[in-house]
């Protein structure tokens, strides 16, 4: 059975309990559901919203440089903090404040497989108690964004041919819903998916209980199926950015591919962008 | 009835950090489901299609009273807070009187703005199934007169 490419950003729900206290190590709950945290999380955790706190509140953004500084010094993280995140949904948002903090380049991130679904089924205790952390100074270093793409990019990208993958529902794929079924009001003008990309739902990596599908199960999907190349540029999309996140991190962390952009303007842009290319 | 109106000016005049403190005291004071609803819950029609998170709602308007009774799951802790501002709010009220209610009820609470425009969606169909089935059980309710 093959290995995950780099199992060292996988942790299971009890490294997490054995390790949560460790000095180093922050624990991080990032929900859709935005009291999800305050009803109930690991002890120990901080909360980080996904739309309140990692988004500018003006522009269609991630925060600039200065306000993640901010943000992370006020909720002591720092520079070489191990940051554990885990969520709801299969760890959707834990997976796009992991791929956000990559972006701003936080080194050490790491996902508990299962995220709080797991947790919970397990057994293991929640507590409402909030920890109040020590301010640290935290500096961005260098942004990265290679993990980025960008509309422009994503149109080159498709008119050379590159491999593009859509990770949406299949109903959205083929523009039958302008929407994830239960959210309309991230609708679109325009249904149907970018020219050329292949329809791989996040879901497909992803087990029952949260948890991510084997290597080889997840090889037998991306490679043997959708032949993408380890090395080619992979560009992975949604309808606002969090699902395609799951799909990356698959991607980058547990098969190894080692040129994976998530395109988080995804459908909400391109379905509603003047000419720009659509199939059905 | 409770007061609509004195809940939505203490959520307006509240910061984030109260808006969530008050909808996760609402979220755990949701009253249980009565159990003569209990064996309905299987039935598919009372669950709130629009909604991602399993709710299932029912309304009764008796002698010219509304009474809803809910039930959502602990892990959409939102939603629970939610539906139980509204259960404060209507139960008791005069099917007019939820007519009345703003229709625009989480923006002038400042959900919209405080918690996000994504996450309105489910909520707003809460809101619309509720009332619609207060005026169309208020409408059977006065046939039968």
């Amino acid at each position: 059975m093959a290995e995950y490419k780099h199992p060292e950003v996988l942790v299971s729900t009890q490294w997490v309990e054995d390790h949560k206290d460790d000095k180093d190590v922050i624990v991080v709950e990032s929900d859709e559901d935005v009291l999800l945290y305050e009803v109930g999380h690991i002890a120990g955790a901080i909360k980080l919203d996904w739309q309140i706190e990692l988004q500018d509140q003006l522009v269609r953004d991630y925060l600039a440089a200065e306000n993640f500084e901010r943000l992370m010094s006020e909720k002591g993280i720092s520079n070489d903090s191990k940051v554990v995140f885990y969520g709801d949904k299969s760890n959707w948002w834990a997976c796009y404040a992991f791929w956000t903090f990559k972006v701003m380049g936080h080194e050490n991130c790491l996902i508990m497989d299962g995220g709080r679904q797991k947790w919970v089924d397990e057994g293991r205790p929640l507590v409402r108690d909030v920890p109040q952390l020590p301010k640290t100074q935290y500096k961005v270093g260098k942004i990265d964004e290679s993990i980025r793409a960008f509309r422009d990019e994503v149109l080159d990208h498709m008119k050379a041919g590159g491999a593009l993958v859509d990770v949406r529902s299949p109903q959205e794929f083929t523009g039958e819903l302008t929407h994830m079924e239960a959210y309309p009001q991230e609708g679109c003008l325009r249904g149907g998916h970018i020219p050329g990309a292949s329809s791989v739902p996040w879901a497909r990596a992803a087990n029952e209980d949260g948890t991510f599908k084997s290597a080889d199960e997840l090889a037998a999907i991306y490679g043997g199926e959708q032949k993408l190349s380890p090395d080619g540029e992979v560009v992975v999309y949604c309808r606002i950015g969090e699902r395609s996140s799951h799909t990356w991190f698959v991607l980058t962390y547990l098969l190894g591919y080692t040129n994976v952009k998530n395109y988080d303007g995804s459908w909400t842009e391109w379905g509603n962008l003047v000419r720009a290319p659509i199939e059905r | 009835m409770g007061d609509l109106a004195g809940i939505i000016r203490q959520f307006r005049d509240s910061d984030l950090q109260t808006t969530l403190e008050m909808l996760v005291d609402y979220s755990d004071s949701l009253p249980p489901l009565p159990d003569r609803y209990v064996p309905l819950l299987e039935s598919s029609d009372a669950r709130v299609p629009e909604c991602e998170t399993p709710v299932f709602l029912w309304v009764e308007v008796d002698g010219g009273r509304v009474g809803i009774f809910a039930q959502v799951p602990e892990e959409s802790p939102t939603v629970r807070g939610f539906v139980s501002i509204l259960i404060d709010a209507f139960t008791g009220a005069s099917p007019l009187e939820v007519e009345e209610a703003p229709a625009d009820i989480l923006h002038r609470l400042g959900l919209d703005k405080k918690i996000g425009t994504r996450r309105m969606y489910g909520l707003g169909a809460v809101y619309a199934r509720i009332r619609r089935e207060v005026r169309d059980k208020a409408e059977a309710s006065s046939l039968k007169q």
